[in-house]
């Protein structure tokens, strides 16, 4: 049986070699189709790292903790109690370990209306800690004019540019935020703006202002409660599986998910899983298009090769292979060509991507001024990331492309009758 | 048509009963083969003659199982071919069966000795055994030295060559061979005959062979005339001599 294996592959091997023009074009197009494979795959998974690493670090963390109501109602009366906030925060320490996580931290994130000298326009009051702040989001980055936020800072606010526009402000300008209250009666806060920033996301730019969480807090009469603790970990990794271990742990500390609803970031932020969902299908959908181009290529190439050799398939029946043996020659010939092309172009994938396109692709022509994607900001460089599953995942394409395209000639090969097909020419 | 040989009836290698091969249909039928019955015993030498078209490759190709009869029957070692599935065929011709084929039909990515080891290799017999034995018979039909070359290196001579040994390597049970001395000097024809008779003669093999040569016919022990697929005469011979009616031409 080894034998036999050992000469059908031989056999195959030499075939190979011997339309080494075809089989050399073959291998081509799948070099080149598994390669642009890789690479675009490399640069969305590098793409989507970046829309949730900034989405996370500016929004509501990888993991969102928050009063199951607040999402719906916006109210500061869904909000979390200090004393559950400290069972979160411990509920955290508990299920990781501290290099996973980057930094924990209480926000106060509020619907209210900013008022200057000329007008007054609805935005986001985000109440933030400016030391932790500055450490895990962008914000201070972005600053365009004036400063991000200091500890110490008691008045002071940074707003989009665009609101600084429409409400006409200049840095040392006074403004006037007016929010329902714990209480629910309208509180109004004077604060003074310290900075502009422009982050490229519209609606961010549009309408956040942001100011102290200590001083939001004071007036807003929330002692130290806040309407959500976000999670930024340093992986995105684990983060479902670090969700679950922290709703379990709650509910074993007494907070029951009517308190706190922990949601890693695609049920917190379900327009940007979305927005991903969808940029991956419709890669996948081009992806397709062009393996299957590919294949047809492989069973062209392989088929011709077969028909070609009807004659020799006819000798080697007649002297004993059986349609199974023939069958299996044609297809080790197929995935022989096809993996090893599959792989070359896998190498080439990696080394375009790690290699060429190491210090990333400037993608900013794409998005023209604003540079965001579903509510995430967009760095204008991408670097390709070459994730685990992406690899499994183009190697089993790539098994599957030679398994299939080598079936109908490897059964065509199967069919052949040894008195006719020796009567053929070569 | 029935013909028995004398000497090995009751022990036969190969028996086909009103066997017919009809190509084609209604009035472009061309009966290659037409109620042909013949046994022939184990351990002959037997050669089909007639002139081309006469359906002596049919014949061949019927007795190997390489194609389907359209009525009759063929039975190889008292087994039935036509009841067989197509792996338990291609079991027959692996283990009982050496073909040489009208063209050399070598396998043009195989070197001579990957040729002629093939049916070898396919049957799972021991790399330094099937080499000592290709070794020795291509020294002995003059192919010494020309194992590594392949088949678009070897004039058409050494190509035929290869191509018995494959077919008498491992000595099987029948040898189906279609003109195996077409392309031969006679220096060449003799070595591979002799080399077919000491297989016959020493290890029992049958021989069935395809010829217009008169130099296999003279060696034959039977003669098998085939005339429109029919068996017009089926002799046996004593000496070296041929019978006159095997070289007569067609009646019209």
């Amino acid at each position: 049986m080894m034998e036999r294996w050992l000469v059908i592959t031989r056999i195959a091997l030499r075939n190979l070699r011997r339309q080494l023009r075809r089989s050399s074009l073959t291998a081509s197009a799948m070099v080149l189709g598994i390669g642009f494979l890789m690479f675009v795959r490399a640069l969305e998974g590098g793409a989507h790292l970046m829309y949730v690493d900034t989405a996370t670090r500016m929004g509501t963390g990888h993991i969102a903790m928050e009063h199951p109501d607040y999402m719906g109602s916006q109210d500061l009366i869904d909000r979390i109690a200090a004393t559950d906030l400290a069972t979160g925060l411990q509920a955290v320490e508990e299920v990781t370990r501290p290099e996973e996580v980057v930094a924990v931290f209480p926000q106060v994130n509020l619907g209210g209306l900013a008022q200057s000298a000329s007008s007054s326009i609805p935005v986001r009051i985000a109440g933030v800690d400016p030391a932790l702040e500055r450490d895990v989001s962008f914000f201070a980055d972005k600053v365009v004019e004036g400063r991000y936020l200091e500890p110490g800072d008691r008045l002071e606010a940074i707003v989009g540019v665009e609101v600084a526009e429409r409400l006409r402000l200049e840095l040392g300008s006074r403004l006037v935020l007016m929010a329902a209250g714990a209480g629910g009666e309208l509180e109004s806060q004077l604060v003074l703006v310290t900075g502009l920033f422009r982050t490229g996301v519209p609606e961010v730019d549009r309408g956040v202002v942001q100011i102290p969480i200590s001083t939001a807090r004071e007036w807003l009469e929330l002692g130290d409660d806040a309407t959500s603790m976000s999670v930024i970990l340093a992986s995105d990794d684990r983060t479902g599986q670090i969700a679950t271990s922290i709703r379990e742990r709650l509910r074993e500390g007494g907070v029951d998910t009517d308190r706190i609803a922990v949601r890693p970031w695609w049920e917190a932020m379900p327009e940007l899983y979305a927005g991903l969902r969808a940029d991956a299908v419709q890669t996948y959908v081009m992806l397709v298009i062009l393996l299957g181009i590919v294949a047809l290529a492989v069973v062209n190439s392989i088929l011709m090769a077969v028909l070609n050799r009807t004659r020799e398939f006819g000798v080697m029946r007649a002297l004993g292979l059986n349609r199974r043996s023939v069958g299996a020659m044609v297809m080790v010939e197929g995935v022989i060509l096809t993996l090893a092309s599959g792989l070359a172009g896998m190498l080439l994938g990696l080394a375009v991507s790690l290699g060429i396109f190491r210090d990333g692709v400037d993608i900013s022509w794409l998005f023209g001024g604003d540079l965001a994607f579903a509510g995430a900001i967009v760095e204008p460089v991408i670097s390709p990331a070459v994730l685990t599953v992406d690899v499994v995942a183009i190697l089993s394409i790539v098994m599957a492309i030679g398994i299939l395209a080598t079936l109908y000639p490897a059964w065509h090969a199967t069919r052949i009758e040894p008195a006719e097909a020796m009567k053929t020419d070569e | 048509m029935t013909s028995k040989s004398n000497c090995s009836a009751s022990n036969p290698a190969v028996e086909t009963h009103e066997l017919w091969k009809t190509f084609g249909e209604g009035e472009t039928a061309v009966h290659a083969v037409q109620n042909i019955s013949v046994t022939i015993g184990t351990g002959e030498f037997v050669a089909l003659c007639g002139p081309s078209g006469s359906g002596k490759t049919t014949l061949v190709n019927l007795i190997g199982g390489l194609t389907d009869p359209t009525r009759g029957q063929v039975l190889v070692d008292g087994r039935d071919v036509g009841a067989m599935s197509e792996r338990q065929r291609a079991q027959l011709r692996l283990d009982r069966i050496g073909f040489v084929f009208q063209a050399y039909n070598l396998l043009p990515v195989l070197t001579a000795l990957e040729n002629a080891e093939f049916p070898l290799m396919l049957r799972g017999v021991h790399r330094d055994e099937r080499r000592e034995e290709v070794s020795r018979l291509f020294e002995h039909i003059g192919l010494g030295g020309l194992e590594d070359r392949r088949p678009g290196a070897l004039s058409g001579g050494q190509q035929q060559r290869v191509a018995v040994a494959r077919a008498v390597l491992g000595a099987p049970a029948l040898v189906l061979a279609d003109e195996p001395t077409a392309n031969l000097d006679t220096q060449a024809s003799d070595a591979l005959l002799e080399v077919m008779e000491v297989l016959n003669r020493e290890r029992g093999v049958t021989f069935i062979f395809c010829t217009h040569d008169p130099r296999v016919m003279r060696r034959a022990r039977r003669i098998i005339r085939l005339v429109d697929g029919h068996v017009e005469r089926d002799a046996e011979k004593e000496s070296g001599d041929l019978p006159s009616w095997v070289l007569e031409p067609v009646e019209t």
